[in-house]
């Protein structure tokens, strides 16, 4: 590879991050800051009746309380994009019906967050109570609509085959399989729970956030305070990862509305139970799957049906089922039906999370193809390999080169699959105590958005006196390195080194337009805009070289921070900057524009063996293996860690992590002793590789890791669970009792 | 009610008035202004409010304060105080053991803590030792890779580990 491209190179801001000198947003206090308190609603479904703070009135130190009368009524859509995006509105800042356990109701204001909270004790909120509706299926066919005009089944997205072939060719197979699978809401859990800092002054709004959207945020906030957009900024300090769970508008608003009415910065920090019932969730899912299918294991075609528990607001409902919808069709070959619907609960609000929609697509589906593969006395991998995409098959707009076969191939390999088959079968019939199996997935995911909507960036680099440059992109590295590739790939054109670019937080009033961050656009879609932002960066360095020098152009080239004329050093980037300064009386400085034109697809095979202990049920992961087409390599200690982390996530899916609720819709894994996330102890050894072929449209034939990196995780454990105890299961998370209850049937 | 806590914090005696109810991570972060020590959980199940006190680790966010008088804290600004870093900053660094960093002060602490306690720590007693400490970028490879490289350069230059 080049000579940064490919490297190992660690993250921009390690410094500040090792040193815990980095800071976050909840370690921010402006001067005369006040702190915000949410009221969230302690029942499912309902309307406020009335709300006594009379009481918190008369805390000294408390500043005033406010509720639904004291914010804008106006309707807006939290998952909104780009202004003129036309997504169904459905929330309030704060709300006067109640539509899950945690929706807002109001906001107490206070000098200390100690006053705020003793306050919120003192409030009681009387209610209108109804029933709440928390399954999507029930949600689905209730009478009772959770929003006045708006069906709980928001919308229904089909697309691939015909849905009459469909019908016909699963008639016309040998064997009808079907599955039916529930899986459960789960949370994004970054470390750093969510916290904000509106600051209303001269008719100014600023607001700092941990958000992955800050120009969206700015524009709900122009549309809900009737703000022109140059009066509202919207700043991300360090970001304490997000997952997607913070691409949404969650706190901001009310902090901005509230510091609107005191006239004071408010500071607003959720709690960890807050962040889990109060933000954005990953949607839980009902898939029923069926397939026809020849006795040699061909599948003739596939209906596949899922119903998104989307929670209680539209919010990304249809996005992510629409997001979901072309993904299992850019892995699988034959005739395949995806019908989808998101629909609407008295639960949590689901939103974006890592992968937005493709796990739970290729949980279904992987899960499905294993059980036939184990009726039908198949090895699964070579069941599943017979239909998937081929390299350069597909459309070229939105596939582009898939090596998921390549992925698959080289896994197969590296995990030893085969041998590993027959040690398990030794170890097995010796072994009472344990038994192991071996699971095996694939997934895809994409890079960038386009053509769902624009895609664009806009990206600025100045040259500074002393050969140091300033770089401003409105990328919100949330710790994932984005802003660490794009300096590699700048780096790598214009012969510097990453610490010779400098880059800011991003900040709306500073950083020129984009999108938020989603969709895995950092490297294939700003990363390319970093590429021609280099280019055109090099082109004024040398356009500036050849007025110092009166060379022609054609035979300058750049090396070391320095312009050569072919062997000849003619001059460092320092002099390039100030002969510009003082003879040409200009800074060095390029803005440019840079659209997708071409969605991409980045795929993942992973492997994996457990064991498990049959007087416990206990699941243990021994050994993992993954590969994926992420397309090159940008930064190879990075793409790892992204990749090593999706996995952290995705054995959490598979064996521990859920959200679920009583009968009121009260959620009973609250807080982290309940809500396990694997830990250090628990994690396998985890060996990766990636196809390099590389593809169009990102730079130097880069697409994504981050998202893809989750999907294939889950399935793969649980077909290695099925495996090990010769059973099949669809139980997501699959839990120790229910392990025991599987083998003792 | 406030009363008067007398302890020595990264080296330095503080006097400090507080809540007899106030959390150490609280103090440390609005008192003292020791921003490094963050709240992950609340609960003492994510280690991001990690400190050592008298030598060992504890979650900051479940000490109660007032039980802190004439104790020897340290957290993670002890480290760099002097401007230089420590081994384990940097190889926190050079390995990308970090990604949103909101994990790693907790994570640096309970890597040093637990070399200081085990200077051969094999890589099960590494992993053990980082247990209480949850990160949701990394899947933790790049920091057991982080303290392993401190195992191996700092205490064991011969290369001796118990593996």
């Amino acid at each position: 590879m080049g000579r940064i491209i490919g490297s190992k190179t660690p993250i921009d801001d390690a410094l500040a991050k090792a040193t815990g000198e980095a800071i976050y947003t909840g370690d921010m206090k402006l001067a005369n800051m006040c702190y915000g308190k949410l009221i969230l609603s302690t029942i499912a479904f309902g309307k406020v009746k009335s709300i006594d703070y009379s009481e918190a009135l008369k805390i000294d130190g408390v500043i005033d309380v406010l509720t639904y009368k004291d914010f804008p009524s106006d309707k807006y859509n939290s998952a909104l994009r780009f202004k003129d995006h036309g997504i169904i509105k459905s929330e309030t800042v704060v709300s006067e019906t109640v539509r899950f356990v945690g929706d807002r109701i109001g906001v107490v204001l206070a000098e200390t967050l100690e006053i705020a909270e003793k306050a919120l004790k003192t409030i009681s909120v009387e209610y209108e109570e109804y029933t709440p509706i928390l399954d999507e299926e029930e949600a689905a066919v209730s009478a009772t609509n959770i929003h006045e005009g708006i069906s709980n089944k928001v919308a229904t997205i089909a697309t691939g085959a015909d849905a009459d072939k469909v019908a016909e060719l699963i008639k016309s197979a040998d064997l009808i399989f079907e599955d039916k699978i529930k899986i459960p809401m789960v949370n994004q859990l970054s470390i750093e729970t969510f916290s904000v800092i509106g600051d209303y002054r001269a008719k100014k709004l600023t607001i700092y956030a941990t958000t992955q959207n800050t120009f969206a945020i700015r524009v709900l906030a122009s549309d809900v305070y009737k703000m022109p957009l140059n009066k509202v900024v919207v700043i991300q300090p360090t970001l304490g990862g997000a997952f997607g769970g913070k691409l949404e508008a969650v706190t901001e608003l009310v902090a901005a509305g509230a510091s609107i009415k005191v006239k004071r910065p408010v500071k607003i920090v959720l709690s960890r139970k807050e962040s889990m019932i109060a933000s954005r969730t990953r949607n839980g899912a009902t898939i029923e799957v069926k397939s026809g299918v020849n006795k040699d294991g061909t599948i003739l075609a596939t209906d596949f049906r899922i119903l998104t528990n989307t929670g209680a607001y539209v919010g990304s409902a249809v996005n992510v089922i629409g997001a979901m919808s072309h993904k299992l069709l850019k892995a699988y070959k034959y005739p395949l039906r995806y019908t989808g619907s998101p629909v609407m609960t008295n639960t949590p609000i689901a939103g974006a999370m890592r992968g937005y929609g493709s796990p739970q697509a290729f949980i279904g589906m992987n899960l499905h193809i294993n059980r036939i593969a184990n009726e039908l006395g198949m090895d699964p991998i070579e069941m599943t390999m017979k239909h998937l995409v081929d390299k350069n098959e597909v459309d070229l707009l939105t596939f582009g080169n898939p090596e998921l076969k390549a992925c698959v191939v080289r896994g197969q390999e590296m995990f030893a699959w085969d041998s590993k088959k027959k040690e398990i079968e030794e170890f097995n019939n010796k072994n009472k105590d344990f038994t192991r199996g071996i699971g095996f997935g694939i997934g895809a995911h994409g890079a960038g958005v386009y053509p769902a909507h624009q895609d664009c960036i806009n990206l600025l680099l100045r040259l500074n006196e002393d050969g140091s440059f300033n770089y401003w992109s409105a990328s919100h590295d949330m710790g994932n390195g984005s802003l660490t590739a794009q300096k590699m790939i700048i780096s790598e054109i214009i012969t510097t080194e990453v610490a010779d670019i400098e880059s800011t937080e991003v900040n709306t009033e500073t950083c020129p337009w984009n999108l938020g961050d989603y969709a895995s656009r950092g490297v294939f879609v700003e990363g390319e805009g970093a590429l021609k932002l280099a280019l055109a960066m090099k082109e004024a360095i040398l356009d500036v070289a050849v007025l110092k020098h009166k060379v022609n152009k054609e035979a300058l080239t750049l090396k070391d921070k320095h312009v050569y004329l072919g062997n000849k050093l003619l001059c460092n980037f320092s002099e390039i900057a100030m002969y510009a300064q003082k003879e040409l009386q200009k800074e060095i400085s390029v803005l440019i524009d840079h659209h997708s034109i071409a969605g991409r697809t980045s795929y993942g095979a992973h492997f994996a063996e457990v064991e498990i202990d049959k007087s416990s049920g206990s699941v243990k992961v021994l050994d993992y293996v993954a590969v994926h087409d992420s397309g090159t390599v940008i930064n190879r200690m990075g793409i790892e860690g992204q990749l090593e982390g999706g996995i952290q996530m995705g054995l959490g899916y598979a064996l521990s992590e859920k959200m679920t609720f009583d009968e009121k819709g009260y959620l009973l894994e609250n807080n982290l002793k309940k809500y396990h996330l694997f830990n250090s102890t628990e994690m396998p050894k985890i060996r990766t590789d990636f196809i390099e072929t590389g593809d169009n449209g990102g730079p130097f034939g880069a697409k994504s890791i981050s998202e893809c990196a989750v999907v294939p995780v889950a399935p793969t454990i649980i077909n290695a669970v099925a495996n090990a105890i010769g059973k099949h299961t669809t139980s997501i998370p699959i839990s120790k009792e229910e392990v025991l209850n599987i083998i003792n049937k | 009610m406030k009363i008067q806590l007398n302890t020595t914090i990264n080296d330095l005696l503080v006097s400090v008035e507080i809540e007899q109810d106030a959390r150490l991570l609280d103090v440390l972060r609005d008192n003292l202004g020791l921003l490094g020590t963050k709240e992950g959980c609340g609960v003492g199940e994510c280690g991001a409010c990690t400190v050592i006190i008298n030598g060992k680790t504890a979650n900051s966010c479940i000490t109660l304060a007032a039980s802190m008088e004439d104790c020897d804290i340290k957290t993670i600004e002890y480290l760099s105080k002097d401007g230089e870093l420590h081994p384990m900053q940097e190889s926190f660094i050079d390995n990308s053991a970090l990604q949103c960093g909101f994990c790693t002060p907790g994570f640096v602490l309970s890597g040093i803590s637990l070399l200081e306690r085990n200077p051969k720590a094999t890589t099960e007693e590494i992993k053990e030792g980082l247990s209480g400490n949850i990160c949701r970028c990394t899947g933790y490879e790049q920091i057991i890779k982080a303290v392993e490289d401190v195992r191996d350069k700092k205490y064991n230059k011969d290369g001796a580990s118990n593996e």
